[in-house]
């Protein structure tokens, strides 16, 4: 049953772009697909080793502009005399190098950040995004600060001299986004999984336990930051290439609570949670939009359903589905068999 | 995964394909994409404001080729991504074939790319960043004037105001920094010595810091270039630090009654750089309409400090509307040549389009008046 | 070659150049850049000073919330907000006078704040840090746009009853609004230290911040006090926010700010330490104002978020925590 439902809906999703023929639903799918993989991204800090990062959309900046400056080229003087350049590479290279560099800032955090936890690390997560935005706001020289970078190339794959194919139109991107995505869910599936990932879940319930087991705490919240780092700086590049222009404001807290939302109502620690959250918080705007309801009220509904959710579903969608339908699977099952040694009429 | 969490998905799905909306065939659309809320949200206003009197007007006078004309506002969020899904509403959704937007600067870039995507032509109302119509986009039509256009419209004024030397003091984005940088040039070609050239985030309140470091640099004159809410609190807080310098506004969101109202006895003795005079409409090129707008303004009971930006959706709603009676059908490849040669009798002057850019991918750029006024006793005067 | 002058010369009315003739142009415009440059640290010092009482106010009240009850309160700012956004209302809508609308607005911070705790709080009891900060999250979320919704996005003015002349002392000057916001702030740093340390609630909170089990056991209504910190927290950050309301303007999101900053005077100043949330906001303000002026003034707001993490980094316990103690 559960074989067949999930290759139905791959199957739904790859043939997607062929019985939607409207570009602008392909284009909130394809902005929903990005945000989702960003959500499982923070899902996988927030839900597997139990640390609150409120700084996570900083990942996804870095990622979108280090692919995009390195794909156009840039010229900076770090001193008056010193002047560095790098000359426009291919977009492919500066998307996996947003990846990188994205992932070893997560490291960096991770290293300074598990010195202190609780609050104080939200408090040093979201410090950090905003000193990054400040830079990425005030360097203009290197950012072009709030005249923002546009003009970014889309990314172009093939083998030099026999063909070349540009990710411009809609259904292309979509199955770009698609391939990463289900990439960083297989990621994030194995590591969860191994063993790895058993110690981050064993860290999430009760570290001091875990530590006195002898699982090395620190080490396994670092991977964690790095590679959840790294999947919200693949994220942004996708951003960056499609959406083609970026601007200090993807910095703001306020993406990093779209995020937030999308893992807490989806279920956080579940692999499904963040895509069922992703989707209903990325389409929601643009059925609020259609029905003209003002973006303010939006939020209120927002920040509302975030509280009812930690009071009602504190585990999310996800789980309470989960557990409705084992109920009632185990209600059929104990039916049937109350049938079948009932004595025939 | 359960599959129940699977049904739930293919049921986003099926809403996500359901969604999409039918067009009305007996009216011609117009997409008009404004910061309705956010960072901009009240100069975004005034401009839809000015746009739908514009289109009562013309649609009273019997619309356009025998259509009315039916105006689809969307709000970009003062945000470049919302900026750019607006444009893939209006263009993909709503099929509309003609744009007005996005305001600021940043948020038309953002746009520009969509438009040569779709082959769908803009009229910028607002921006003022050269980036614009130098990007080689042939879609581009902008009405507003470029910073620099501005400060050689200024620049005959740097001597008959005895300007020596002048501070600058700007918000930190295109529309600041840009004003800047083309207002210091000009002041250094006409002889005139630059002092500090200072910046805030576009969302500070304390300028005290930037303030002392002006007061201490022996120049006469301020320029400033920002939106209202930041030029009146530079102007409380320049009084009190008694700040010696004379201050000029640059850049045209700076609505000179909102300043009287909300800065009081601080606006006094300031000048303003404006591209419509709604105290004195005789002064521009075209009285009448001025005057209409105003009135109608008025009767709409609409804001009166906005009426200097409410007037840039007049005059692009207006220049579309000639441009589709001029090329005969609602589409965009037509609409798009027709808009070359259009001419038309603005609010802020005579309207038509001069090329700019790369050769061969020109965007276009239309010439407006620059107009400096002065507050005096609480109320604007000429200059 | 230089030398104070009381009777001044000719050159300069405070200083004797006795450099010889051919450098005396040098000299006495090094003289006029040297005060110039004198002038603008003590206008700079005059602003951080004035600054920095209201920052304590607000560093105060988180400090109390996130000390006494180990909530990470996002709302902190809204509070900050509807303080100013009150004022606007009974002020500049509805007419009332100046003075007796800022008490009413903080009256109103206060019980904002005790409802905040009673409809949302109360039933996280015992919830862990995550939980409460989410909820905090969404509350913040809902009142700001709330908040934007009532008002819309543009910045509304309150009109106070101070002369529009600034006070003149010598090459500084200061506006009497900003003169009034010091003296009130300052008053109310002392009278929260006050109540603190010398009334019985005061004594009640103390007792919750060091050991809550053990205050409970001694009879202490925890549910009561957790309630009272809130409100207390809240009102002060209200106070804040209808002190500066009138010096600036009230927006929407004038929080955001407020609350981060909030957050960088009680790391910087330690946990639960009230003389440390004061010296915090004016070390704050102080930093703000210099590197403003003399840096970058681009990065005036982002000088708090860097003072976090090199705090956080270096000292996490802050500059003044004297290990669990408030008062």
């Amino acid at each position: 049953m559960k074989r067949a439902a999930t290759i139905v809906l791959l199957a739904a999703l790859i043939s997607l772009p062929l019985w939607i023929s409207s570009l602008y639903v392909l284009h909130i799918l394809i902005m929903t697909g990005i945000f989702i993989i960003a959500a499982m991204s923070l899902n996988l800090l927030l839900g597997f080793t139990g640390q609150l990062s409120l700084g996570h959309v900083a990942f996804f900046g870095i990622g979108a502009y280090t692919s995009s400056l390195m794909s156009l080229g840039f010229e900076v003087h770090l001193l008056p005399s010193w002047q560095v350049g790098l000359e426009a590479k291919p977009v492919w290279l500066a998307m996996l190098t947003g990846v990188l560099l994205a992932g070893m800032c997560g490291w960096v955090i991770g290293r300074l950040s598990f010195k202190v936890r609780g609050a104080y690390f939200v408090i040093v997560t979201v410090s950090f995004a905003e000193v990054v935005r400040l830079v990425a706001l005030n360097w203009v020289e290197l950012t072009q600060g709030p005249m923002a970078l546009n003009n970014i190339p889309v990314l172009r794959l093939g083998i030099p001299g026999f063909f070349e194919f540009a990710f411009l139109r809609k259904p292309a991107n979509y199955y770009l986004v698609l391939a990463v995505g289900a990439l960083a869910y297989l990621m994030i599936r194995r590591l969860v999984h191994s063993r790895a990932g058993r110690a981050m879940i064993a860290l999430r319930e009760n570290e001091a336990l875990a530590a006195s087991v002898g699982i090395d705490v620190t080490r396994y919240l670092v991977l964690a930051t790095f590679l959840s780092a790294g999947i919200a700086g693949a994220a942004g590049a996708l951003y960056a290439h499609y959406v083609r222009i970026v601007d200090p404001e993807i910095f703001s807290f306020i993406y990093t609570v779209t995020m937030v939302i999308m893992v807490i109502t989806g279920g956080k620690g579940t692999l499904a949670g963040p895509l069922v959250g992703g989707l209903m918080f990325g389409l929601l705007p643009e059925v609020l939009r259609a029905f003209s309801i003002p973006p303010e009220i939006q939020w209120v509904i927002y920040g509302a359903l975030m509280i009812l959710i930690v009071y009602f579903l504190p585990e999310g969608i996800v789980p309470a589905l989960s557990r409705f339908w084992r109920g009632r699977r185990q209600q059929d099952d104990a039916a049937a068999l109350a049938l079948k040694t009932e004595p025939s009429p | 995964m359960t599959s129940r969490t699977l049904k739930l998905m293919l049921m986003g799905l099926a809403l996500a394909f359901a969604a999409g909306g039918a067009a009305a065939q007996d009216t011609i659309k117009i997409g008009v994409t404004q910061p309705l809320t956010g960072a901009f949200a009240a100069s975004g206003n005034y401009v839809a404001q000015g746009a739908k009197i514009a289109e009562e007007e013309i649609n009273k006078a019997g619309g356009v080729l025998g259509k009315k004309l039916q105006l689809i506002i969307e709000d970009n969020k003062s945000n470049p991504t919302e900026a750019v899904a607006t444009a893939e509403k209006l263009i993909n959704s709503d099929k509309v074939p003609v744009l007005m937007g996005a305001w600021s600067s940043t948020l038309t870039l953002a746009v520009m790319p969509k438009l040569e995507e779709y082959k769908v032509p803009m009229l910028v109302e607002t921006s003022s960043s050269g980036k614009i119509t130098t990007s080689g986009n042939p879609y581009v039509f902008r009405i507003s004037p470029t910073s620099e256009m501005e400060a050689k419209a200024f620049a005959p004024l740097f001597k008959t105001m005895g300007i020596k030397k002048a501070d600058f003091l700007a918000t930190n984005n295109d529309f600041g920094l840009g004003a800047s940088k083309e207002f210091s040039a000009a002041a250094r070609q006409n002889g005139v010595e630059v002092g500090v050239m200072e910046t805030m985030d576009p969302k500070a309140t304390d300028f005290s810091a930037q303030l002392a470091k002006i007061k201490a640099s022996g120049a006469d004159t301020l320029f400033v270039t920002t939106a209202v809410e930041q030029i009146t609190l530079i102007l409380k807080q320049a009084k009190d630090q008694q700040l010696p310098q004379k201050i000029i506004t640059t850049g045209g969101s700076n609505s000179p009654d909102q300043l009287i109202a909300q800065a009081g006895e601080a606006a006094n003795g300031s000048y303003h750089l404006v591209f419509f005079t709604p105290w004195f409409p005789e002064a521009v090129k075209n009285p009448e309409i001025a005057k209409t707008f105003v009135t109608l303004w008025n009767e709409k009971k609409h804001n009166v400090g906005g009426l200097t930006e409410g007037f840039r959706g007049w005059d692009g709603l207006n220049v579309i509307a000639e441009a589709i009676k001029a090329a005969g059908k609602a589409e965009p490849e037509a609409i798009s040549k027709a808009l070359w040669d259009v001419k038309v009798k603005g609010i802020n002057g005579d309207i038509s389009f001069i090329k700019q850019g790369p050769a061969g991918k020109e965007s276009a750029q239309n010439v407006p008046s620059v107009y400096l006024v002065k507050i005096e006793g609480g109320k604007v005067t000429r200059q | 070659m230089l030398r104070a002058s009381p009777g001044g010369e000719r050159d300069h009315p405070h200083f004797t150049c006795r450099a010889p003739p051919r450098q005396r142009g040098a000299c006495l415009a090094a003289l006029r850049l040297c005060e110039q440059r004198v002038d603008q640290l003590l206008q700079h010092t005059l602003n951080a000073l004035i600054l920095g009482g209201t920052y304590a106010l607000l560093g105060i009240g988180l400090t109390l919330i996130f000390g006494i009850m180990r909530v990470v309160n996002f709302t902190h700012g809204e509070l900050y907000a509807f303080g100013a956004y009150m004022m606007y209302l009974w002020v500049m809508l509805a007419g009332m006078n100046f003075y007796l609308a800022m008490v009413l607005a903080v009256a109103l911070g206060v019980l904002l704040g005790g409802a905040i705790e009673l409809v949302l709080l109360r039933r996280l009891k015992g919830a862990d840090i995550d939980t409460t900060m989410l909820v905090m999250i969404g509350a913040w979320i809902a009142l700001q746009n709330l908040e934007q919704w009532t008002w819309s996005g543009v910045a509304k003015s309150i009109t106070a009853p101070f002369p529009a002349t600034p006070l003149v002392l010598g090459p500084i000057s200061v506006s009497w609004n900003r003169l009034f916001v010091f003296v009130v702030a300052s008053v109310l740093i002392l009278a929260t230290h006050a109540l603190i340390n010398h009334s019985k609630l005061g004594k009640a909170m103390r007792a919750t911040f060091q050991d809550r089990e053990t205050a409970a056991l001694m009879g202490i209504a925890i549910d009561r006090i957790h309630t009272a910190t809130f409100a207390l927290g809240s009102g002060l950050a209200a106070a804040a926010g209808a002190l500066l309301g009138p010096v600036f303007v009230a927006y929407p999101s004038m929080g955001d700010l407020a609350s981060l900053k909030a957050f960088a005077i009680v790391i910087l100043g330690g946990l639960g330490s009230i003389p440390g949330a004061t010296a915090g906001g004016f070390i704050l303000a102080f930093i703000e104002e210099l590197g403003a002026g003399y840096i970058s003034s681009g990065f005036r707001d982002g000088m708090g978020f860097l003072l976090i993490i090199v705090i956080l980094i270096v000292k996490p316990t802050g500059l003044f925590a004297r290990r669990e103690r408030i008062g």
